[in-house]
This record gives C-alpha cells, structure tokens and sequence, in this order.
C-alpha cells in the first residue's frame, strides 16, 4: 500500500505543472495564503455554530437560523480550501504522503465529515423543540463539541505538517515515525 | 461617533484620536523614524527573545508550533464574529434579528479571541524577535492590528451603541466594509510573515 502511495506521489511529482507550482514563490504562497484566509472563513462559521449549541455564542438567536445561514459561507469557505489543499498536496506530493501530520489530518477530516453528517441529521430530527432554547440537548453539544475538537486537531497536524520533526529523511529506519509516515526502503526522493 | 462634549476636539474625539494614532503609525512605519530611533527598539526585542516566553518559543519548536495553530484558531473565531456583525450592518444574513442583539453578541466573540490572538501572538513574537524587527511585512501587520483594534472600540462600537437607524446607512455600510477590509489585511500580512521569515 506505502509502495502504491508512494508512486502515486512520485507520478504527480513527475508533472509540470507540480512542478511549476512548488517553484513559484508568489504563486505557492498565495494558494496557501488562501488556504488559511478560507481557513478562516469556514472554521469562523463552524465555530460560531458550535459554541451557539453550547450556549456560549448568540444565545438569543434561534439555532436553526445560525445553522442554516452560517452554512452557506461556511461551505463556501470549505470548498475553497478543499481546493487550495489539494494544490498544496499537489505542488509537493511525496512529502506530503510521507508526513504522518498529513496522514493523521486526513483521518481527522473523515472524522469531521462523519460528524457533521450525524450532526446535522440529529439536529434535523429534534431542532423544532429546542430551537430558541440558549443551549442545545446534549447530543447535539457533543457534537458540537467534537466538532470543536476535530477541526482544532486538523488545524494542528496542518500547522505540524510544515515541521521536518518526523520526516522519512531524517529519521532512522525501521523506527515507528518511520512505519507511521509509509516510508519506502531505499527510496531515493523525498 | 464620540460624545465627550469637554472634550476641545468636539463631538469627534474619538475619531480625531483614531485618525491621528492611525498617521502616527504609518509615519512611524514608513518613515525613518523607526530606523532612527532603531537602537532602543531593537535591543527592546533582543530582550524579548531573552523572557521566558522567547527561550520556550526557541528551545521547543512543538510548544511554538501548538500556540501558532491556537493563534489561527483564534483568529478564525475573531473573523467569525467580525464577518458575522459586518455581514449583519450589510443586511446579507439575520435581517429578522435586531442589529444591536447580533452586535453585542458578536462583540463578545470577537473579545475572546482577540484575547487568545494577541496572547498567543506575544508569545510566538517572543520566540523569533530579533528576527522579527527586520521584517517590513512585521510592522504591516501591527499597523493593521492597532488600526484594526482602535478601529472596533473607539469607532465601530461607541457609532453602533445609538440608535443605528439615526445613522446614515452608507455610514453603516462603509464601517462594516472597513472592519473586514482592516481584519483581512490583519490575517494576510500575518500569513506572509511566515513566507517572509522563511
């Protein structure tokens, strides 16, 4: 499976525009300049949501309507950075595929995903009885909850992914950093 | 937008002041009045790096690594509230919802994570201080911040306090364009700090 990864990884690296796009200084930086200011459009909106159903943000408005308005920008905010992340993964792909930071943030955005869908189909269900309620039933908080702590994670490993800490070049084989991130035996691109 | 009515500045005190501290700070970052008076502010810097919140942000690179993801945690919490409230004074989202009940709510979003913003930049700017000072795009973003902060509690929330339909609605308008205008050059120049140091 790391082998398969792996040449994926050197296969989209082979590319031009890959290329083109890791050696750009400007252009680099601005589709990761996006990534974060979408960043923080979308984690601004989620957030705002989620401390709603705590009871912490914008108590008085009904949580149906911070849901359902606050949706939009935040989708909106997410597909941007779902696109700029794939052209950050792009512009460096073996790195990226070997950097467990990375493979534990996909995790964690599967993680997101699965409670976002629960959440909003429990809210869904139940939101007519408790929607001008200052806190929401304690399902829902939980979901809130771990959406608080997942998106915090995401943002962590992101952050993390920058730091060679744990990278296949630098530490030793065999070793469990090693096993984590998919390092390939003899591999001679990084 | 201000009502100290001792005040020889008149009914714009508040205003007059942003607006001078606002000139200040650009003469101050494009003049050579900083390269003038460089000596004591460097060395305030180089102390910095010496404090305890400079030595844990250089010796340990996770710590750094952590506040720096809570810094951009915080500033999405402080953008939520900020686009939420100028989204509201545009009219584009909570229309039903009075101006003023969004406005204090949000206000005491965007409060806590300025808090964390400025806690967690202090410490990161501690770690990479020296560093720091010689980085223009630096002093962009603290024009942008001090510019941002006076912005929100000397003009955007004394002018909302009142009765905002007494205010003219292009007014309105043109703070909450100004607000996300400032906070987006905030998070931006932030960013490319990290390009530039880099």
């Amino acid at each position: 499976m790391n082998q398969f990864v792996y040449d994926i990884a050197i296969w989209l690296d082979d590319t031009a525009w890959s290329t083109l796009l890791h050696e750009s200084y400007y252009m680099y930086n601005w589709v990761e300049s996006t990534h974060v200011l979408t960043l923080i459009l979308c984690l601004g909106m989620l957030f705002l949501i989620d401390l709603r159903m705590l009871g912490y943000a914008l108590p008085n408005v009904p949580a149906s309507n911070i849901a359902n308005r606050l949706n939009i920008p935040m989708l909106v905010g997410f597909g941007i950075m779902i696109i700029t992340g794939a052209l950050l993964f792009y512009a460096v792909p073996v790195r990226s595929t070997q950097s467990v930071w990375f493979r534990v943030k996909m995790l964690l955005l599967v993680g997101c995903a699965i409670n976002a869908y629960l959440f909003h189909k429990r809210m869904n269900e139940s939101v007519s009885s408790w929607d001008n309620d200052a806190r929401a039933p304690s399902r829902i908080r939980l979901g809130a909850i771990l959406s608080l702590v997942f998106w915090s994670l995401v943002v962590i490993c992101g952050r993390f992914i920058a730091y060679d800490w744990f990278d296949c070049e630098y530490t030793s084989v065999g070793s469990l950093s090693q096993v984590l991130s998919g390092c390939i035996d003899g591999q001679a691109r990084f | 937008m201000s009502t100290s009515s001792t005040s020889i500045l008149g009914t714009y005190t508040k205003t007059i002041t942003v607006v001078a501290l606002v000139l200040f700070l650009l003469v101050f970052s494009f003049s050579g009045l900083r390269r003038d008076i460089w000596l004591e502010l460097y060395e305030f810097f180089l102390w910095l790096e010496t404090t305890p919140f400079g030595l844990i942000g250089k010796t340990w690179g996770a710590v750094f690594a952590v506040v720096e993801a809570f810094h951009l945690l915080s500033m999405a919490l402080l953008g939520g509230a900020v686009i939420v409230s100028d989204a509201r004074l545009l009219g584009w989202v909570f229309t039903d919802i009075p101006v003023q009940e969004i406005q204090d709510k949000a206000h005491r979003v965007f409060v806590m994570g300025l808090i964390v913003v400025l806690a967690t930049g202090v410490f990161m700017a501690c770690g990479v201080a020296g560093k720091l000072y010689w980085l223009p795009v630096f002093w962009y973003k603290m024009l942008a911040l001090a510019t941002g902060i006076f912005f929100v509690f000397f003009i955007r929330k004394p002018m909302l306090k009142g009765d905002i339909d007494k205010i003219n609605p292009t007014v309105v308008k043109l703070v909450a364009i100004s607000s996300m205008l400032v906070w987006m050059t905030v998070a931006a120049t932030g960013r490319w700090i990290g390009f530039a140091g880099s």
